[in-house]
C-alpha cells in the first residue's frame, strides 16, 4: 500500500490506476495470468493465491533469459545463422513458427512472449512479405529483446530492423524518390496514431528524413550475415519542416555517415514529444491486455493517468505494465469475460492448463508438439509472423473488435480443436494431451458430482455458471439423466480398482463428453 | 478523444434511418399492409449481388489505361518506370481512347460482350490515404469526416430482412441473408446490431464443422461478458440454422465452366456459383483478393506488363470470366451482378521502387448479363492532378446507389437510408440513351438549350419535390442553386454549367419526373 499522506491526494482519489493491494483471490490470479501469460494450471493458481498483485507482477516483469534459437528438426542444427537455403526456406520458415508456439508454452510465469506477440501485432511485418525466415528471426529476437524495455529505442531498433525494412520499403526510401510506406506507418500506425492531427506533408517530411537505409544480405545463399546499412549518398539531406501537429519542428538536413541515425533520433524524439503518443500505445495496450471498449471514464482515469506513467518513466515498458496489472481498475469483475480468447490465448492456454510442455530434448516430439500448435492457430486466422495486414490483426482495431475472432467458421474450428483433445483422444509425444482422470483426482470431491463440476468449471472458465447451467451440466451433460448418486457409486467402484479397464471407462468417457461440451460452450471462448 | 467508439455514441444519429418524406427503414419496422406488400414483391426478387474486394488499394492507371493521354502517361517524370506500353494495352470495343492492362484478357472479353462496365475515377470528397480508414470509408459508406458502426450492404440487408437475426430463417427466408467466403467477416456486411452474414471456407464440411447447438440455459450475464456470450451463441445459433440450407444447396448446385487452377479468388466464386445454381435465396456474397498494396515492385522492371501487380489482375480477370461463363451456362446470370472496390487507388505518378504510393480515385468494375452501360466518366486527366492524385470523378455511393435501387429495386427512401444521403445513380444498368423515359407529356423544360437559367414545370411538383439532381450523361452529378417560384415550377441557375447534354432528374411525392437539359454558351 503506498503511503497516502506524500501522495497528492487527488491522484488517487479519481485514478483506476490506484494500486490493488489486497492478498489476491484464487479467481483473482488466474484473471492475471490468463490476461498477461498464455494461461495458468490449476496448481499454479493455487500455490499463487494470497499473493497481491504487486508480488505478481514483479515476477512475471523479471528479466528472462534469450531462448535458445530453433533448431532444424533434420539436422538438429541451428539455421538462422546459416546463409540462406532455398530449397528447406518453406521448412524452416514453419519450424521458425512451431518454435515460437513452444516458447508460449513452454514460457514460465512471465509477461515476455505474450508482449512479443503484442509487438509482432504493432510493429507489424510479415513472413509471406519478406520471405527469408532468418530476417523474421531476427525480427522476433528484436521484439524480445526490446518488448519489456525502452519504446524509443525499440522504435529505432524497428526502423533499422532488415525485416521492417523490406517490409515497409524503407530500403527503397532514397533521396529524390522518396518511398513513403514507411513514413506513414511509422505514424499512423506505430508512433503518433490515427489522432495525431499530422498531415500529408508530414508523411512527406518523415520520409525525407528516412532516406537512405537498406538492409544487407537478403536470401544471399553464399552468407550468413544479415545487417543494416546507411547509405550516406541516398540521403535527403535537405532541412524537414514539419507542420503545427508537430509544433513546426525542423529536422537539420545532415549529410555523412551518421546523418540517418542523428534524424531518425530526432524525428522519434519529436513523435514522442506529441501528447497523443503515449495515449495511444497506453490504448493499445489496454486493448490487448485488459478491453476493447473505452469509455469516457476509462479514457480519463485509466489511459490519460498511464500515458503520465510512460511519459515521466521516458518511455520505458515495464513501469507502465507494471502500473497496468496492479491496477483496482485490472481487478474489476466487470471486466471479467470481457476479453474473447484470441486462437493463441484458446490453444495454447488450452494446452497449458493440462500441463502439456514441449520437450526441448526431443527435437521430434518438440516439433510435433508446436507443429500441432501452429496449425491450429494459422486455421483459427492467428497466424504467427503474419497477421493479415499492417494494423495488426481485426480483433484489435476493427469494428466489433474481439468478435472478429468469432464466426461460423472459426467457431466450428474451435469446437473440432476441443472435440480433438477430448473425443478423439489427440496424442502427442505418445501420451494424451488431456489426462483427464488424473486432473479430476486433484478436485476437492470428484465423488460427488455437483462439487466435481463446480471445481472443474470453476477451473476451466473465467466467467462463474449460474446455477441452473451447472445442474444442466451435471444431469443432462455428465450423467445423461441417470441420478447423481449412480455418479457416487461409479467413481467410488473405479478409485477401488483404478486398473479395471471397464470401471475406468464408465466414468473416463462420460468425463470426456463432459470436457467436450465445455470447450463448444461460449463461456470457454471468453476470459 | 476522437477514437471511434466515441464517435459511435456520438454519430448514432446517422446510423438511424434518415426519413425522407417516403418510406424509409423506419416504415419497416412498423409494417403497415402497404410496406407489408412492399416487402414481399421484394423477396420476390432473386438477384443477387456479389462484392469483390481488392485488398491494398488498386492501382487504376495501370488497370485501365489511359490510350488518349499515353505521352504523358508512359513519361519519365510521371510513371515512366511502370507504365504498360501503349500497344500491349488491350482494345476495348468502342472505346479506343482506353485499354486494360495486358493481363485482363477474360475481362476484355467480357467488355466487349457488354457483360462489364466501367465506372471511371471513383472516389469521395478529401480522400483518405490510410487503408484502414479509407477502408471503413468504402465499407460503411460514409463521408470522410464521419463515421458509422454499420455496413451499407448490412444497412440494406437490415432493412430488407427485419428482425434478422433473431427471427430467421424463416418460412420466406430459410437461407442467409449474406454469405462471406472466408474467415474474417467485413465491416460491409455488418447491420445495425449483428453481421448479416455466415462466413464459410467449405458448404460441404460446413455442416459437420458447426456441430450442434448447445442446449445449455442462458446465463444471462449483464455487461461486457453478457454481450461477448450472446454474440457468441448467437453466431452458434445462425451457423447451425443455417448449415441444412447450405449443405442441400451445395449439394444440389454445380459448376458447369472451367476455372482457372491456383486462382485463390475463382476458388471462392465457383462455390458461390455453386450455391446459388443450388438454390440458395442469398441476397449478398462477399469475397476478397489482397495483395494490391505494392509500394515496391508492382512491375518487373524489364516488362512492365508482368510482376506481382499483373499477378494480381490476371487472377481477378480469370477468375470473373470463368464466373460469369459458369452462370450464363447455369442460366442463372440475370439474376446476378457483381461489382469490385478497393479502398482507394495510387498516387497517379510512380516512386523511384517501381511502385505507387496511396492515392485516390480509381475504377470500380460491375459486371453480369445486366450491365448496360460499358463506360461510365472519362479517363481521368493526367494533366489536372491534385497532388499528385487523380480528380474524382463519380462518388462510389453513386455506384452504390445503382446497385440498391436499379439492381435490388429498393425505394428512395430505403436507399437514402441505406447511403444516409441521396446519391444519383450512375447509369449501369440503364442504357444511358433511354435514362430520360418515362415521358411526361405534363413536364415542361424551358428554355431548351438553356444558357443561364432553366425552368420545369409540372403540376406534379405541387404536392412537394423530394430532390433535384442534374447530371451529365456519364452519371456525374452537378451542383445546382434552384428556387420554386410558383408551386408548379422549379427554377435552376445552369450558367456554371459546361456546354452539353444533361439529364434533370427531379423526384416527387407522385413520382420521377426527368429530363433531357442541353446546355448551350
Amino acid at each position: 500500500m503506498p503511503d497516502r499522506s506524500v501522495v497528492p491526494f487527488i491522484f488517487f482519489a479519481v485514478s483506476l490506476l490506484d494500486p490493488y493491494a489486497s492478498p489476491l483471490t484464487a479467481d483473482q490470479v488466474a484473471h492475471l495470468l490468463r490476461r498477461a501469460t498464455f494461461g495458468p494450471t490449476a496448481s499454479q493458481v493455487k500455490s499463487l493465491t494470497g499473493k497481491t498483485a504487486a508480488q505478481l507482477v514483479t515476477m512475471l516483469l523479471a528479466d528472462q533469459p534469450q531462448p535458445a534459437p530453433p533448431l532444424d528438426l533434420t539436422t538438429g542444427k541451428t539455421f538462422h545463422d546459416q546463409p540462406f537455403d532455398t530449397v528447406n526456406a518453406g521448412k524452416f520458415t514453419v519450424y521458425l513458427k512451431n518454435w515460437w508456439a513452444n516458447l508460449m508454452l513452454n514460457q514460465p510465469l512471465s509477461l515476455l512472449e505474450k508482449t512479443t506477440l503484442f509487438w509482432s501485432n504493432h510493429f507489424v511485418t510479415r513472413d509471406s512479405t519478406v520471405n527469408d525466415y532468418r530476417f523474421m528471426y531476427r525480427y522476433t529476437a528484436l521484439l524480445r529483446q526490446y518488448g519489456l524495455g525502452n519504446f524509443k529505442a525499440f522504435a529505432v531498433a524497428v526502423t533499422q530492423d532488415p525485416a521492417m525494412l523490406r517490409f515497409l520499403n524503407g530500403n527503397q526510401n532514397v533521396a529524390g524518390t522518396a518511398n513513403e510506406n514507411y513514413a506513414r506507418e511509422l505514424q499512423e500506425l506505430f508512433v503518433t496514431g490515427r489522432n495525431g492531427g499530422y498531415l500529408e506533408d508530414d508523411v512527406r517530411a518523415a520520409a525525407k528524413v528516412l532516406t537512405g537505409w537498406a538492409d544487407s544480405g537478403y536470401r544471399d545463399a553464399t552468407k550468413a550475415e544479415i545487417s543494416t546499412v546507411f547509405r550516406a549518398n541516398r540521403h535527403d539531406t535537405t532541412d524537414k519542416t514539419f507542420s503545427a501537429a508537430y509544433q513546426n519542428t525542423v529536422i537539420k538536413g545532415r549529410s555523412g555517415a551518421s546523418a540517418g541515425a542523428d534524424e531518425l533520433n530526432e524525428l522519434l524524439d519529436m513523435l514522442l514529444r506529441h501528447a497523443e503518443t503515449p495515449r495511444f500505445i497506453c490504448r493499445k495496450l489496454y486493448r490487448w491486455f485488459v478491453n476493447a471498449d473505452i469509455p469516457a471514464k476509462v479514457e480519463t482515469g485509466f489511459i490519460q493517468p498511464l500515458a503520465e506513467v510512460f511519459r515521466k518513466s521516458n518511455f520505458e515498458l515495464k513501469p507502465v505494465l507494471a502500473a497496468l496489472f496492479q491496477s483496482q481498475h485490472f481487478f474489476d469483475e466487470a471486466l471479467r469475460g470481457a476479453v474473447i480468447k484470441s486462437p493463441v490465448d484458446l490453444v495454447v492456454g488450452t494446452f497449458r492448463f493440462w500441463g502439456v510442455q514441449a520437450p526441448d530434448q526431443n527435437l521430434t516430439a518438440y516439433f510435433q508438439i508446436g507443429n500441432y500448435l501452429y496449425a491450429r492457430v494459422k486455421e483459427q486466422q492467428q497466424d504467427l509472423l503474419n497477421p493479415p495486414t499492417v494494423f495488426g490483426w481485426t480483433a484489435y482495431y476493427q469494428t466489433g473488435y474481439y468478435q472478429q475472432w468469432i464466426n461460423s467458421t472459426t467457431l466450428g474450428l474451435r469446437g473440432l480443436f476441443g472435440d480433438a483433445l477430448t473425443t478423439n483422444a489427440l496424442k502427442l509425444n505418445s501420451k494424451p494431451v488431456i489426462d483427464v482422470l488424473a486432473y479430476v483426482k486433484t478436485l476437492s470431491d470428484p465423488s460427488d458430482p455437483a462439487k466435481l463440476v463446480n471445481d472443474l468449471t470453476g477451473q476451466l472458465l473465467a466467467l462463474a455458471l449460474t446455477q441452473p447451467q451447472k445442474d444442466f451440466l451435471i444431469d443432462t451433460i455428465l450423467l445423461n439423466s441417470i441420478p447423481r448418486y449412480e455418479w457416487t457409486g461409479e467413481w467410488n467402484d473405479y478409485i477401488k480398482s483404478p486398473n479395471d479397464t471397464a470401471k475406468r471407462q464408465a466414468v473416463q468417457i462420460k468425463l470426456t463428453a463432459f470436457l467436450q461440451y465445455v470447450f463448444r460452450m461460449a463461456e470457454y471462448q471468453v476470459f | 478523444m476522437k477514437r471511434r467508439n466515441f464517435l459511435q455514441q456520438a454519430v448514432s444519429s446517422l446510423v438511424l434511418p434518415v426519413l425522407i418524406d417516403g418510406y424509409g427503414a423506419k416504415a419497416f419496422a412498423r409494417p403497415s399492409s402497404f410496406v407489408q406488400s412492399l416487402l414481399s414483391l421484394a423477396e420476390q426478387s432473386d438477384r443477387v449481388l456479389v462484392i469483390i474486394q481488392l485488398q491494398g488499394g488498386n492501382d487504376g492507371l495501370n488497370t485501365v489505361i489511359p490510350l488518349d493521354q499515353l505521352s504523358t502517361y508512359s513519361s519519365a517524370g510521371f510513371r515512366g518506370n511502370i507504365a504498360i506500353p501503349g500497344a500491349k494495352a488491350l482494345k476495348l470495343k468502342y472505346y479506343p481512347e482506353t485499354g486494360l492492362h495486358p493481363a485482363m484478357t477474360g475481362m476484355q472479353q467480357l467488355f466487349n460482350e457488354s457483360r462489364l462496365s466501367i465506372v471511371q475515377g471513383v472516389s469521395y470528397p478529401s480522400p483518405n490515404f490510410s487503408h484502414f480508414r479509407a477502408s471503413d470509408i468504402w465499407m460503411t459508406g460514409v463521408d470522410a469526416d464521419k463515421t458509422a458502426t454499420s455496413g451499407w450492404t448490412g444497412r440494406y440487408l437490415d432493412n430488407r430482412f427485419p428482425g434478422f437475426p433473431e427471427k430467421y430463417p424463416s418460412d420466406k427466408m430459410p437461407d442467409p441473408p449474406a454469405i462471406q467466403i472466408g474467415y474474417v467477416t467485413a465491416t460491409t456486411l455488418l447491420g445495425s446490431t449483428n453481421s448479416m452474414a455466415i462466413v464459410l471456407q467449405n458448404p460441404d464440411s460446413f455442416a459437420r464443422l458447426v456441430g450442434d447447438t448447445p442446449k445449455d440455459p442462458l446465463s444471462a450475464l449483464p455487461g461486457y461478458a453478457g454481450q461477448q456470450i450472446d454474440y457468441i451463441r448467437q453466431q452458434q445459433a445462425s451457423s447451425v440454422s443455417y448449415a441444412g440450407q447450405i449443405k442441400t444447396a451445395a449439394g444440389k448446385g454445380k459448376n458447369l465452366a472451367v476455372y482457372p487452377e491456383k486462382n485463390a479468388l475463382g476458388d471462392q466464386l465457383k462455390i458461390i456459383a455453386r450455391l446459388i445454381s443450388g438454390g440458395l435465396q442469398t441476397k449478398v456474397y462477399y469475397v476478397t483478393l489482397g495483395g494490391f498494396d505494392n509500394h515496391a515492385n508492382q512491375v518487373v522492371s524489364s516488362d512492365t506488363t508482368t510482376g506481382t501487380h499483373a499477378n494480381l489482375l490476371k487472377t481477378l480477370s480469370d477468375a470473373i470470366l470463368a464466373f460469369q461463363n459458369d452462370l450464363t451456362q447455369l442460366k442463372v446470370d440475370e439474376r446476378v451482378v457483381g461489382m469490385t472496390f478497393s479502398e482507394f487507388g495510387r498516387r497517379a505518378k510512380s516512386n523511384g521502387s517501381f511502385g505507387t504510393d496511396h492515392g485516390t480515385s480509381a475504377p470500380m468494375f460491375v459486371f453480369g448479363s445486366a450491365v448496360k452501360t460499358p463506360m461510365v466518366g472519362k479517363n481521368p486527366n493526367l494533366s489536372d492532378l491534385d497532388a499528385n492524385n487523380l480528380k474524382m470523378q463519380t462518388d462510389f455511393r453513386q455506384v452504390y446507389a445503382a446497385i440498391l435501387t436499379d439492381w435490388f429495386g429498393t425505394d428512395a427512401g430505403t436507399e437514402t437510408a441505406t447511403l444516409f444521403r441521396d446519391f444519383p445513380v450512375v447509369p449501369v444498368f440503364r442504357q444511358t440513351v433511354t435514362a430520360t423515359a418515362p415521358v411526361l407529356s405534363e413536364a415542361r423544360v424551358y428554355p431548351n438549350p438553356a444558357s443561364t437559367e432553366v425552368i420545369l414545370e409540372s403540376d406534379w411538383l405541387e404536392q412537394g419535390v423530394k430532390t433535384v439532381q442534374m447530371t451529365d450523361l456519364q452519371g456525374r452529378l452537378f451542383s445546382l442553386r434552384s428556387s420554386r417560384p410558383t408551386p408548379t415550377s422549379i427554377h435552376m441557375v445552369v450558367s456554371h454549367l459546361p456546354t452539353g447534354n444533361y439529364l434533370l432528374r427531379v423526384e416527387t411525392v407522385r413520382g420521377i419526373v426527368t429530363r433531357q437539359v442541353l446546355v448551350t454558351h
